[in-house]
């Protein structure tokens, strides 16, 4: 496994108006790394991966990715190759068959009228076929995406980002929505395949357990601060207890 | 065998998508494309036309008389909404069957009252207006009138559904406390329809106003009487200048409806009943106002419509109607009715290139003109241009619907010669703007979350257009492109009167003729017509779920 670093941050900051939602983060996240994020509601974590994908402006600090300050990238084909994201199953277009939503981890390397004519002809099906396979939906493609059950549309989303195959992998409450058994199936499927590609992930939980049982290392917030930030198994329960308890003082 | 069952499911959306196309390519046809189209003096009288546009004539006495004009066609819609809600009411509660208790006794009702709301709906209120002027003379009442019984249809119609469609179980937790039926309709199902019902209301006064516009055309006082006399002068300047004013009066009934339906969803938040009673205090000032002007400043009398002479008149009119004491009447005769079929099928191809021009104007403009893609909240692409285009477009839809399709046709009959052509683009014109805005509000209203999505995965403003926008939101854009095609279909006999051709063209010489039997077999080719359209469009939108 390569050590360069692909997610440097110095010193972040971000408020929304007089709120404080980041306040001056700092952390650095190696190549092949599988980071969970925790904390508390409201502790910043969605806001903090939104950052990290560009979709919310910094007020201070430098994000580096890749060795590349965040704000040099344009929105396309280079960022896309960098940075994919996945949150709960709402990401997908719900009238698309199953097989132009993950096609569409394409579209940034395709162009126009290519990604037309596939709307009528798949282009590429093999690779998207490959995806589907390698998460259980190979019998498939041609489904209404909104027919399927959650845990299906997250495992769509999935083959998509394995189209897509970017290097750092952002995913938001990947499994907040599905129930105990599929999100197990969920994020094992997708630790197993960012292990395999040798990528980043940084995932948001609410879940300890799931944190503890699919993560190496932890970082927790706690009112837009980094509360930890240790390697899974030094991890210990009272300091878990510590990050979600309730102020008292308040 | 099994995959191929959802690959056609899929495909079904495309085949009808090519099915619309041809059809619409068909009604093309039935047109030749030369330069006998235009009129020889045409594209100079455009260029006129268009001058008048830029610099409207801003003379005081104009504007004086535009002002004067802008009342009367406020004061009519007024008076003959506050007419049609009444009737909208009545019909509409007597029709949703909440008042009738054993279930055969509300089929019956159901089905009666329905059909009468559905009759009154099916004929234009310019041809009420007609069939009123014709029957008991130019009174502000027939225009009023003629307003009052389609609008009242339309009213009626979507207060029974809503009647119908309220939720059961409070209503069944009224009758378990023992409440009897007018007390179940005024506790439990009034409350419940009553916002949904004023800002539909709402919706329809802005429509209101326009068609109170064009009933100067049968001869009845207003904006689009100055219109048609600045026209007949061949005075652009003046044209365009009661034109602003009638798009004034829209823009003013729609902020105002704005206004009452964010009070109407808000009030819980901000407990200010205090901008809904305003709004109240306004409209009883209005519809108060109206009357009396319309009563005392017009002098007009409602016995009057029934004095002795005018009875005569309507006697007269209906009865030759239908054919009594005729010769040969046009509707038993088959010439007379193979005539009018062809024309029949003229219409359809009108409406059809009508709905064909609005769309593609429509698809063209719409992803700029909505809000979330102006402001990149949806594709996350900013662009300083946006906001430009944004209001270009939307500027562009306000003006498109704010003229009556009427008033666009007589403009255009200056440039085209008579035929289908020039009414299809009359009724084009009216509707991009329409179907723009419905769609415009569709897109808004759409889930961002795959959207921005997509824009991470680092698609393209026109990758995210076919892969994530189009998918989402065509289904409605269907419902949409059919329900004004049904409206465009009721209009197509409308913009037929100014020479626009279809069977509306010959109604008016009829009309003319005192060829009373000759309006029968017309008024019957038109009911097939809107019985075909809505088949048509329900089949349609059927097809699609």
């Amino acid at each position: 496994m390569s050590s360069n670093t692909m997610i440097e941050a110095k010193n972040i900051s971000k408020h929304f108006e007089r709120k404080i939602a980041l306040s001056s983060l700092s952390f650095s996240i190696k190549q092949g790394e599988l980071v969970a994020l925790i904390g508390p509601s409201g502790a910043g974590k969605t806001t903090l991966l939104n950052s990290i994908a560009g979709l919310v402006p910094l007020q201070s600090g430098v994000l580096l990715i890749d060795n590349v300050p965040l704000a040099e990238y344009k929105r396309g084909k280079r960022f896309a190759k960098k940075i994919g994201v996945i949150r709960q199953q709402f990401d997908l277009i719900g009238p698309l068959a199953v097989i132009h939503n993950v096609l569409a981890g394409k579209l940034s390397e395709w162009g126009l009228i290519k990604s037309l004519f596939s709307l009528l002809v798949p282009q590429e099906k093999e690779v998207a076929l490959i995806a589907l396979e390698r998460v259980g939906l190979a019998d498939k493609p041609y489904e209404i995406t909104a027919t399927l059950s959650g845990g299906e549309q997250q495992r769509v989303a999935m083959a998509r980002l394995m189209v897509q195959n970017p290097a750092i992998i952002l995913a938001d409450e990947p499994v907040a929505s599905l129930d105990p058994a599929r999100a197990d199936d969920v994020l094992e499927m997708l630790t197993k395949i960012v292990s395999e590609e040798n990528q980043t992930l940084i995932a948001s939980l609410h879940s300890v357990e799931y944190a503890r049982k699919y993560f190496k290392r932890i970082i927790s917030l706690k009112n837009g601060e980094i509360f930890f930030d240790l390697p899974t198994e030094q991890v210990s329960d009272e300091l878990l207890k510590e990050l979600y308890q309730l102020k008292d003082q308040d | 065998m099994m995959k191929l069952i959802p690959s056609i499911q899929l495909h079904k959306r495309f085949i009808l998508t090519l099915l619309l196309l041809a059809v619409f390519v068909w009604s093309l046809t039935s047109i030749q494309w030369n330069s006998e189209l235009f009129h020889a003096g045409g594209i100079p009288t455009m260029l006129q036309i268009f001058e008048g546009l830029i610099q409207p004539n801003l003379e005081p006495s104009i504007l004086l008389i535009g002002l004067e004009s802008a009342w009367i066609t406020l004061a009519y819609a007024v008076a003959g909404m506050s007419l049609a809600i009444i009737y909208a009411f009545i019909v509409g509660v007597l029709a949703s069957g909440t008042l009738t208790s054993s279930k055969f006794s509300r089929i019956i009702s159901k089905v009666f009252f329905r059909g009468i709301l559905g009759f009154t709906r099916s004929i234009h209120e310019l041809i009420w207006a007609w069939l009123f002027v014709a029957a008991v003379g130019l009174s502000p009442y027939a225009a009023i009138l003629a307003l009052a019984i389609p609008y009242g249809g339309i009213l009626g119609r979507i207060f029974a559904d809503m009647l119908n469609d309220v939720p059961v179980q409070p209503i069944l937790a009224l009758k378990a406390v023992g409440s009897s039926r007018l007390q179940t309709l005024l506790y439990g199902y009034l409350p419940l329809v009553w916002a949904d019902f004023i800002s539909y209301t709402m919706y329809r006064f802005e429509c209101a106003i326009r068609s109170s516009a064009i009933m100067s055309f049968v001869g009845l006082g207003g904006l689009g009487f100055q219109i048609q006399l600045a026209l007949a002068d061949l005075k652009y300047e003046s044209v365009w200048t009661f034109v602003f004013f009638l798009i004034a009066l829209v823009i003013f009934v729609d902020v105002w409806s704005n206004f009452v339906r964010k009070g109407l969803t808000d009030h819980k938040r901000n407990k200010g009943i205090r901008s809904g009673w305003l709004s109240v205090l306004f409209a009883l000032l209005l519809i108060a106002g109206s009357w009396l002007y319309i009563t005392i400043g017009e002098n007009a009398r409602m016995y009057e419509l029934l004095s002795e002479k005018n009875l005569q008149y309507a006697k007269k009119f209906f009865g030759g109607l239908l054919g009594i004491d005729q010769e040969n009447p046009a509707f038993l005769n088959g010439e007379s009715w193979a005539i009018a079929l062809k024309l029949t099928i003229e219409t359809l191809e009108m409406s059809i290139m009508a709905i064909g021009f609005s769309t593609i104007v429509a698809i063209i403009t719409v992803i700029p003109a909505a809000r979330n893609i102006a402001n990149g909240s949806l594709t996350l692409k900013r662009k300083w241009y946006n906001w430009i285009l944004y209001g270009f477009i939307r500027l562009l839809y306000i003006f498109s619907r704010s003229v009556p399709e009427l008033v666009w046709a007589m403009m255009i009959i200056f440039i085209f010669k008579p035929g289908i052509l020039p009414g299809a683009i009359a009724l084009a014109l009216h509707n991009f703007g329409i179907l723009g805005k419905l769609w415009a509000e569709v897109v808004e209203d759409m889930d961002p979350r795959p959207i921005r999505n997509l824009a991470t995965a680092g698609a393209s403003k026109i990758e995210i257009l076919f892969y994530g926008i189009l998918p989402i939101v065509l289904p409605r854009f269907l419902t949409y492109i059919l329900y004004r095609w049904e409206v465009i279909m009721r209009t197509t006999i409308v913009v037929g009167f100014v020479g626009a051709g279809g069977l509306g063209m010959d109604f008016k010489l009829a009309m003319s003729y005192f060829n009373y039997t000759q309006i029968t077999l017309l008024l019957l080719c038109y009911m097939i017509l809107v019985v075909i359209a809505d088949f048509a469009s329900e089949s349609t939108r059927k097809a699609v779920k």
